[in-house]
């Protein structure tokens, strides 16, 4: 039987999973808010200890990401296989600076006995106790996303390099950039929600 | 038609590098409930931004393009009001 | 193959089961990307699964049969019960229609060669046994099987020193089978549907899998990151849950019900769509309201979805939450109530044949009744307060997931089993099989409502004499339905081993399945249908 491609269907696919995305992280929103409306001082006071030029920076790291990808899909389109590659390349590069801001960060505030379970942070009030353990486990499944984001462009970076994804057949290609901007909008809301609304 | 795409994509990522510079010069002014209601907005335009132009929610058609995000923000805003049905009211 | 439409009658496409493949043996299987043999790779997991908890469902009934009977310690008890829950509803119950008949009949009922997604069709299989498999490892690690009854609630399930972390760690893969399996389902719907196949000419059954996969994708992440928290909790002590660090274990409760509640209607929408169909087959007559139960479909799905707090009555969540969700769990009964008058409309001056499929068709109806207006009863929050974690709950949940659920598996299973084995059942023996089984069903848990109602809490090891009678009835009750379950089971067994070969069309069904050979040819259709007509318009 001759190999039915639809191409449709998978974008729908794609989008379907990228729904469920949304409420994976939905659950953590709705702690987030529960918690941030039975803790809003405490919550207040240890936003102001997350380094706010970082996470802004991040912000802008991220967003230029969205826009390389969405380039890289734009020139495979036009059958401009080199200037895809790279704005692939850009897109990686850029997440793996993403990726070691958040590591300097973690780090700085590991570094300060800012982490689960540590003595100091148990010897804080039970809202900012709170305000860390989700600040952890948001950014980091996050930035696991990310993590998981970079491989597949790797994957990507590697099939338009051998043409496998060309300007006949570019649907994984978008598939991935769908799940990169929906990385980017996950951060567009973490970062006012941990950094900003103080 | 090919260059306005391009110039489309630059645009729509200017429109985000400058609303995130509105998101974090706001977040200095107390304005209590309100900044947290503005910083929110922003972060909704910000993510339609992307939505529609760069994942091309915009130019799809069928209906099930148009309904799955309505659906997915209606299904998210229910689960916090419900939840928040009890935790408000405890 | 040929032009010539005679030849193609005298030699008919193989089946799928005579398909040459890459692979042989059993590799033709596990590796398998065709909708059909993947549809039977669950039937088989599941259906070992099934036997597993029910002897452990067994177990507990034995250690209830008299006060004080000294058949195991109360931690074994702990384990057992939990294991049951877990088995029977992450691994048989929410997967078993969807997964088992919505793989296999779905893309044939809508006139498709197999899935949108084949791959990950088989990759969700994959992801199925090995969430099974990690779940059963846990049992097996330091501090012995879990504890914690299948809801895992905070804060004990951080507590206590069983394997907690690994146990969800496998229901967490569960999960991404179960959404990957509502992505391929959903996509298949919308993308490979047959020419002339418009939205209402879908069977039911396509109606009722369609709005399960939807709850599939959007409920089952909530879960997901809930029991990655649970790990993250034990493993780096974050505090979200734990009141200690400020953490609200009522959260925990509100997350886990917003997706175990609607999993009870990705166990019931399935089956309320095997109903659908089997229902005008056997009364030979157009469904009453089609519309209606299409649309009621999406309704349950929808507001089921909205309902969780009615777990919660007595766990100190708001009175205002309280009586919200109350109030919605009134409001699910109508859509459910609406198929039931459907059916009961479609059956009115059929030309009836009370074969087995309809059978247990029409016995999901009534044990369905009663485990939805015992639901109802309890959904009163003032009545709530003197029947919650009682035995009442668990009687209703029985006759709503086994009585609902359960029967519509075994009208499916009847009905389809001549297409998916091309074989056929002796079903006189079935009748037999169906006599003992609803006998034994209703002795195991009419007993517990009433047990329920005089104050015997559930999950206890023990209980005092005064409700040794009752205890005592439903034992023998549990005998009596395993009895039953393997007299169908064996009469189903034999009619595949010596069973007379099935027609293609032995119930004279008008949806697709039926047009094709029985088994079905590796690729369903020689050529794509064209669809003209409903399906259920009989000639």
């Amino acid at each position: 039987m001759e190999t039915h491609r639809d191409d449709m269907g998978s974008k729908i696919g794609m989008w379907l999973f990228l729904l469920s995305e949304i409420l994976l992280f939905g659950g953590l929103f709705i702690l987030y808010s529960s918690y941030r409306y039975k803790n809003p001082i405490d919550f207040h006071l240890a936003a102001w200890e997350l380094d706010r030029v970082l996470g802004t920076f991040n912000t802008l790291i991220l967003i230029t990401s969205s826009l390389s990808i969405v380039l890289s899909i734009f020139f495979v389109q036009k059958g401009n296989r080199r200037l895809s590659g790279l704005f692939l390349l850009a897109t990686i590069f850029l997440g793996i600076l993403f990726l070691g801001i958040k590591y300097v960060e973690w780090t700085a505030k590991i570094g300060h006995g800012l982490y689960p379970n540590s003595p100091r942070l148990l010897g804080r009030s039970k809202g900012e106790i709170l305000f860390f353990g989700l600040y952890y486990s948001m950014t980091g499944l996050h930035g696991l996303h990310v993590l998981i984001g970079l491989f597949i462009l790797s994957a990507m970076l590697v099939l338009v390099m051998k043409g496998k994804i060309n300007e006949h057949r570019f649907v994984p290609l978008e598939n991935t950039g769908l799940y990169w901007h929906l990385v980017d909008i996950i951060w567009i809301f973490l970062f006012p929600l941990f950094y900003l609304i103080t | 038609m090919k260059n306005r795409k391009y110039r489309t994509y630059i645009l729509v990522w200017l429109a985000l590098v400058i609303l995130t510079g509105i998101t974090v010069s706001m977040a200095g002014m107390d304005l209590g409930l309100l900044s947290i209601a503005i910083v929110l907005i922003i972060a909704a335009i910000k993510s339609g931004l992307v939505l529609s132009y760069f994942m091309h929610l915009k130019y799809e058609t069928g209906l099930l393009f148009k309904l799955m995000i309505p659906i997915v923000l209606a299904a998210l805003t229910v689960f916090i009001g419900l939840t928040f049905s009890d935790v408000a009211f405890r | 193959m040929t032009q010539n439409g005679v030849l193609e009658k005298t030699y008919p496409a193989a089946s799928f089961y005579d398909h040459q493949g890459k692979y042989r043996g059993i590799l033709a299987w596990i590796l398998s990307t065709d909708h059909k043999r993947i549809g039977l790779l669950y039937l088989g997991l599941i259906l070992l699964f099934f036997s597993v908890a029910v002897f452990f469902g067994f177990l507990m009934r034995l250690k209830l049969i008299a006060p004080g009977f000294p058949l195991m310690k109360p931690q074994m008890y702990n384990a057992i019960f939990t294991l049951h829950g877990i088995i029977q509803i992450f691994l048989v119950v929410i997967p078993a229609i969807p997964a088992i008949f919505g793989n296999f009949f779905l893309p044939i009922q809508i006139g498709a060669r197999d899935m949108a997604f084949p791959k990950i069709n088989l990759l969700s299989w994959w992801l199925y046994a090995s969430g099974a498999a990690i779940v059963f490892l846990s049992l097996f690690t330091a501090g012995g099987p879990i504890d914690t009854g299948w809801t895992f609630y905070a804060p004990y399930s951080l507590r206590t020193t069983v394997n907690v972390p690994l146990a969800v760690f496998g229901v967490f893969i569960l999960g991404m089978s179960s959404i990957l399996t509502g992505v391929n389902l959903v996509t298949t719907t919308h993308r490979l549907r047959a020419p002339g196949m418009s939205w209402f000419r879908l069977p039911l059954f396509v109606w009722g899998v369609y709005a399960t996969a939807w709850v599939q994708i959007l409920a089952t992440p909530v879960i997901g990151i809930t029991f990655a928290l649970i790990m993250i909790e034990r493993y780096f002590g974050i505090g979200v849950f734990d009141p200690a660090k400020g953490g609200d274990p009522l959260l925990y409760q509100h997350l886990f019900w917003i997706y175990s509640h609607p999993a009870v209607y990705i166990m019931i929408l399935p089956a309320m769509g095997v109903v659908s169909e089997v229902i005008p087959v056997f009364s030979r007559k157009n469904i009453f309201g089609y519309k209606a139960i299409a649309f009621s479909s999406i309704a349950i799905a929808s507001v089921g979805s909205l309902v969780w707090g009615h777990h919660m009555f007595v766990s100190g969540q708001s009175d205002f939450a309280s009586v919200i969700f109350s109030l919605l769990t009134f409001l699910v009964a109508v859509p459910s109530a609406i198929k039931v008058f459907n059916w009961v409309a479609t059956l009115y001056k059929g030309s009836i044949e009370l074969k087995p499929p309809l059978l247990f068709a029409l016995t999901f109806i009534f044990l369905f009744s009663i485990g939805g207006l015992t639901g109802l009863i309890q959904g009163a929050l003032a009545v709530n307060m003197h029947l919650h974690d009682t035995y009442w709950v668990v009687g209703h949940f029985h006759y709503i997931i086994f009585g609902g659920m359960g029967f519509g598996f075994l009208a499916a299973l009847h009905y389809w089993f001549p297409k998916m084995f091309g074989k056929m059942y002796d079903m006189k023996r079935t009748i037999g099989g169906w006599i003992i089984l609803f006998i034994g069903f209703n002795i195991l848990y009419f007993p517990m409502l009433i047990l329920g109602w005089e104050g015997m809490p559930r999950r206890y090891y023990d209980y005092p004499p005064p409700f040794h009678t009752l205890h005592l009835i439903s034992t023998i009750g549990s005998w009596i339905l395993i009895a039953g379950l393997i007299w169908i089971f064996f009469n189903l067994i034999q009619g595949l081993r010596r069973g007379e070969k099935a027609e293609d069309n032995p119930w004279k069904g008008a949806s697709l399945e039926w047009q094709i050979p029985s088994p079905p040819p590796t690729h369903n259709f020689e050529k794509i249908p064209i669809v003209g007509k409903g399906p259920y318009e009989f000639g």
